[in-house]
């Protein structure tokens, strides 16, 4: 798979702490981007169950992004990601490293496969395929910005309980 | 961009700028942080981070723009890492990773303690770190140079 965005930061908590913020709370991170929207009734609530990464929509539906391929708590996950409008040779997929480093975990996410959707596809939007990764790239960042908020008050909340 | 951003940026070109994220992050220990690789495989844009900095890792994407292996090891500028700790380390480091050292860990009169080194696409990297205090005064005794300081 080409086509690739590759964005890393890093995140004051351990790894443990920082996938089960990924998996668990992505509810509460999430940030809907309207230029990615996975539906045209999106935005919905982000939630990973059964397997799957998914979106319930205001409409009661449930859309799925994609199948989790790998699921290593505190190393790996990796899960596909398609939007409504993909057809069915149209694949995208998403790993998450999360790889322990002095002050707590380097996170990388890797969203790879963009060459499967062709350039003229809705999903594109028009932009040549840099602007398109790069605009998509900082989604992705601000993204992972969020999960470093959400992963900073688990870790705050658990040194107050052990203080406590 | 969602984040404000203000500040200087040094956007640096290599023939093979994988493989100068490759070495960079083995011999300065820059981290990535951002890489959009298009369809063939190719990096379209890149950034890497060393202390809160950010530097920009790119190809010779248009005439303009070349690496000093194509220009013959010429450059027309440097970057300059301002490291914590010890030079002499991080300079057995960088050659180990394949850095061509120019200049050996040496004091300088304005109390740093620096090295510089080439790249494997002859960039020039100067490392330095403070390893002393020294007035204005004694860097001008000890290098004969007038020093003017917020000279407008």
């Amino acid at each position: 798979m080409s086509s690739k965005i590759l964005v890393a930061l890093r995140i004051a908590a351990p790894p443990e702490t920082v996938f089960d913020a990924f998996t668990d709370d992505i509810a509460l991170w999430w940030r809907p981007n309207s230029l990615f929207s996975f539906t045209p009734r999106s935005p919905g609530v982000m939630a990973f169950e059964d397997g799957r990464l998914v979106e319930r929509l205001p409409t009661g539906k449930v859309f799925e992004v994609g199948r989790v391929r790998a699921w290593e708590r505190g190393a790996r996950l990796v899960f596909g990601w398609r939007q409504a409008a993909f057809t069915p040779e149209m694949d995208t997929e998403v790993e998450v490293r999360f790889e322990a480093v002095e002050e707590g975990t380097r996170v990388t996410v890797e969203h790879r496969g963009w060459d499967s959707v062709p350039a003229p596809h809705v999903a594109r939007h028009g932009f040549p395929d840099h602007l398109f990764l790069q605009r998509h790239g900082e989604w992705w960042r601000t993204l992972l910005a969020g999960l470093a908020g959400r992963a900073n008050s688990i870790q705050l909340g658990t040194a107050g309980e052990r203080d406590a | 961009m969602s984040e404000q951003r203000t500040g200087l940026v040094s956007a640096v070109s290599y023939r093979d700028p994988k493989a100068a994220i490759a070495f960079l992050e083995k011999a300065f220990g820059f981290e990535l942080t951002f890489l959009i690789e298009d369809a063939e495989g190719n990096l379209a844009h890149s950034q890497m981070s060393y202390a809160g900095s950010t530097i920009m890792i790119g190809n010779e994407w248009s005439e303009n723009h070349a690496s000093p292996a194509s220009l013959a090891g010429k450059t027309t500028q440097t970057v300059h890492i301002y490291i914590p700790g010890d030079v002499d380390a991080h300079c057995a480091r960088a050659k180990a990773a394949g850095a061509e050292i120019l200049m050996e860990p040496a004091n300088q009169f304005y109390g740093s303690r620096t090295y510089r080194c080439r790249d494997p696409e002859l960039h020039i990297w100067t490392v330095s770190a403070d390893v002393e205090t020294v007035s204005f005064a004694e860097m001008e005794a000890r290098s004969g140079l007038k020093i003017a300081v917020g000279a407008e």
